[in-house]
């Protein structure tokens, strides 16, 4: 397993270089010069070269992709055009603050996905089923942002029982994890439906049930284990994705995370942060799925890793 | 079926599951009481960015935070008169070429060290240098050196003689830095450390969140015309950055933010139904407008570009985009530049009137009208304006087909000078906004409008370089005269500025340029 493990984090370099090329060409393809930001129009046009040159921005974009890479590979993600200050340092500031979100989202998902979706496949094609879908339906179908505004407006706004914005306390991190964790159990569910309903036709199952055990032991004990496999592979995937799946949120909540200082990167063209937040959110991708596979080896012995 | 089905729905675990979650919401809302319980006076100001600097000398776009941590040798009173701010007095050589500043006594920095004359030679100097790369150096071209003649007198030598330079001195960007603060606090300066003479100090800066700001307990210096020299009589300034402008109004209506500058009309009539905030309605420093390539077929045409002008039906614009919360513009500078504005401007200018716009663009040689793009930033007014604009060109024959960018594309394709008509909204309170946007050696940008004449060159250099303020006032009335005859851009629309203050916050006294927090303002 370990093998595995080396293996595929080895794997991640072909993925980060073919990602940075991507991203590399799209900005330097979209029109706009991140120096006016930093200087405005009025400076000399001698002061304006001095800061190109300052930041690499004189040589040709292949150029300085080279230099990108190998600055890269030393560690080190270069400089804020606009901030004045070191890429890794600025994603450092911000990756506890949509860390803290996504854990908290996933952990309210599962919380409310696992239970439901069980109690659907097991109570199959009957009203619990048909209404926990039909919920589920409507989750899928709401956007984040506008459930997100709906909480602010309800919890905060109207009952003001949370501040409208802002981070730092429980109080703050609640009503955007809500809106993410239900909007995303909605999904979860209907997998852990499918899983679990895939798992209760087995012939074990039917096994355990004429043996006499409890119907809850027997959901408990032989199908859920058997169904979570599918369910933590979405679990790793759901790792990668909580780094930059929550722009919307962190802009209508007022989080100062890495998915809002990717967005206000992108529009003031500042090159570096684009390109670092970039490859730590690909890397995050990346090592979401490694932990799945693994987890997978560690809940089902049958699988073996190589 | 045998039941309602939420009543399976809610049975066993599934109910108190959700029970459970219930609760939850209500007890992380409730447990912890809203903060303020300390007895601190804390005040929120809202604001809809967030700094990548702060550092005046550095910063492209400035934090309201450099107001309150900085003085400026000239501060600007509540009729935006210039009047002494760190200087105590100040006087000009009989050609306008040596300013004398008499510096206060007795200011210290937030790090305990006295302010002198070296302190003002070492922020202009750096900004001047062009390693620097300050935004701010431009506008300072007018100054050779700086002399110091005394720990409390400095002297301003200048190329020319430049008026104007009261205006620049009491700018956000002239807040007087500390002597080698550079050298002194390294490359932090400016991220975790801002020292100042100022009525607030530096706290503390949550990248994306917030600035807090504490009073400065030592402060004695106010400029004269305030009410209060001394300390401000509250204790924490909070600067928030709230980007979403719905968060910012439902912060602002929940009591997370005192003041809001710059409130949205979509949100004045909610607002003044609220027992709780009160609204200040001013003229702003701001002037949108429509603009074209001049340089370019058909608009070379005198008689093209006043057709577009008479096309234009400002009042309608005003009362249905702006919900009567702006004015219709004529001239090409903002009334509330009282010295400088061309009273007669809307005497002057070209009323709406689609018939005569058509007879124009006869005369001009197109009968039929013509096809041109509009462009336009994406933000939602500026979209609404861009149809509503373009069914009024239609009227007169033009038909225009807008083009949405974002800001950096904006300006990227203004440079490249791919335009025909576009929107554009300037915020600046000087009259030197003309030098900017429309002196030749301005070209390609900013002067987007593309207006390369020597007439309106000798006309604002002229103004610029002109011996007294009053005289400046004067010669920059004359350009817009020519301005409006050229009909060079056309302009629409005086935004409103509105701010939104909460009831607890007392003394509030609406300034034409920045909130002056020292000046009374209390919880």
């Amino acid at each position: 397993m370990l093998r595995y493990a080396i293996k595929r984090i080895f794997l991640l370099i072909p993925i980060l270089l073919g990602m940075t090329i991507i991203v590399f060409s799209m900005l330097h393809l979209a029109p706009g010069d991140p120096i006016d930001l930093v200087v405005g129009p009025n400076v000399t046009p001698e002061v304006r070269e001095n800061i190109r040159h300052q930041y690499g921005l004189d040589r040709p974009v292949a150029i300085q992709y080279v230099s990108f890479v190998k600055r890269l590979l030393r560690g080190d993600l270069g400089q804020s055009i606009l901030q004045h200050k070191p890429v890794a340092e600025i994603i450092l500031e911000k990756f506890p603050v949509t860390l803290e979100l996504g854990l908290t989202s996933l952990v309210i998902s599962f919380l409310i996905a696992v239970p439901i979706g069980i109690k659907a496949a097991v109570k199959r094609n009957t009203v619990t089923d048909y209404a926990s879908m039909s919920l589920s339906l409507v989750g899928m179908s709401m956007p984040t942002f506008w459930f997100g505004l709906m909480l602010l407006y309800l919890f905060a706004y109207k009952l003001r029982l949370f501040p409208i914005s802002g981070y730092g306390t429980w109080r703050h991190l609640f009503l955007p994890a809500l809106a993410i964790g239900i909007t995303d159990a909605a999904l979860t569910a209907r997998m852990v439906r499918s899983s679990m309903l895939e798992v209760i036709r087995q012939d074990y199952i039917r096994t355990a049930h004429s043996k006499g055990l409890s119907k809850k032991a027997v959901i408990n004990r032989h199908a859920l284990k058997n169904a979570l496999i599918p369910i933590i592979t979405l679990l790793g995937l759901r790792i990668g994705w909580i780094m930059g799946g929550s722009v919307v949120v962190e802009i209508v909540f007022t989080r100062p995370g890495l998915g809002r200082m990717m967005v206000e990167a992108i529009l003031s063209r500042d090159y570096p942060v684009v390109q670092g937040g970039m490859v730590v959110l690909t890397a995050a991708i990346i090592l979401g799925n490694l932990l799945a596979d693994v987890l997978y080896a560690v809940v089902d012995p049958r699988i073996k890793l190589r | 079926m045998r039941k309602v089905f939420w009543e399976g729905f809610l049975r066993g675990p599934m109910r108190c599951l959700f029970a459970v979650f219930l609760a939850l919401i209500f007890c992380v809302g409730v447990s912890v009481a809203p903060t303020g319980a300390s007895g601190k006076k804390v005040i929120v100001h809202g604001m809809n960015q967030d700094p990548d600097i702060l550092d005046t000398i550095k910063a492209a776009w400035y934090s309201d935070a450099l107001i309150y941590l900085h003085d400026r040798l000239v501060t600007r009173d509540y009729n935006f008169q210039y009047r002494p701010g760190l200087a105590e007095s100040w006087e000009t050589s009989g050609d306008g070429l040596v300013w004398t500043f008499h510096l206060k006594k007795g200011v210290r920095f937030h790090d305990g060290s006295p302010f002198t004359a070296k302190d003002v030679k070492w922020t202009f100097d750096t900004i001047k240098t062009p390693e620097t790369a300050s935004p701010f150096a431009g506008d300072l071209k007018a100054i050779e050196k700086i002399v110091i003649r005394d720990d409390y007198t400095v002297d301003f030598i200048l190329g020319y003689p430049f008026p104007n330079l009261l205006f620049n001195l009491s700018n956000t960007a002239a807040g007087i830095q500390p002597e080698n603060c550079y050298g002194k606090y390294g490359d932090d300066y400016g991220i975790k450390t801002v020292i100042g003479t100022g009525p607030f100090i530096f706290k503390e800066w949550i990248k994306g969140d917030r600035i807090v700001l504490l009073k400065n307990p030592d402060y004695a210096w106010g400029p004269a015309w305030m009410s209060n020299q001394g300390p401000p009589l509250f204790d924490e300034l909070v600067i928030r950055a709230i980007p979403e402008e719905t968060t910012r109004f439902m912060e602002l209506e929940t009591g997370g933010v005192h003041i809001l500058r710059d409130v949205p009309t979509v949100f004045v009539d909610k607002l003044e139904a609220n027992p709780d905030v009160g609204l200040v309605t001013e003229s702003a420093t701001k002037l949108g407008y429509l603009a074209y390539a001049c340089d370019k077929k058909p608009f070379t045409d005198v008689r093209v570009r006043q057709a577009i002008n008479h096309a234009i039906d400002r009042d309608t614009i005003v009362k249905f985009i702006f919900r009567g919360k702006a004015t219709p513009a004529y001239g090409y500078l903002p009334p509330a530049l009282k010295d400088e504005y061309l009273e007669e401007s809307e005497a002057l200018a070209y009323r709406y009137d689609p018939a005569k716009a058509r007879s124009l663009l006869a005369e001009a040689g197109y009968p039929q009208g013509f096809e041109v793009s509009l462009a336009a930033d994406n933000a939602t007014l500026s979209k609404r304006l861009a149809e509503v604009l373009q069914a009024q060109l239609a009227e007169a024959g033009i038909k225009a087909k807008i083009q949405l960018f974002d800001s950096a594309s904006y300006v990227a394709m203004l440079k490249e000078g791919k335009q025909d008509l576009f929107i554009r909204l300037y915020s600046w309170p000087n009259a030197d906004i003309l030098d900017w946007f429309l002196l030749s050696s301005q070209f390609p940008y900013p002067n987007h409008s593309r207006w390369k004449d020597e007439t309106t060159d000798a006309m604002i250099n002229g103004a610029a370089t002109s011996p007294s303020w009053e005289e400046r006032a004067e010669k920059y009335r004359e350009v817009q005269r020519y301005l409006i005859e050229q009909a060079v851009w056309c302009p629409i629309y005086i935004p409103s500025q509105i701010t939104a203050v909460r009831k607890e916050v007392k003394n509030f006294k609406p300034h034409p340029w920045m909130i002056q927090y020292n000046d009374g303002i209390d919880l």
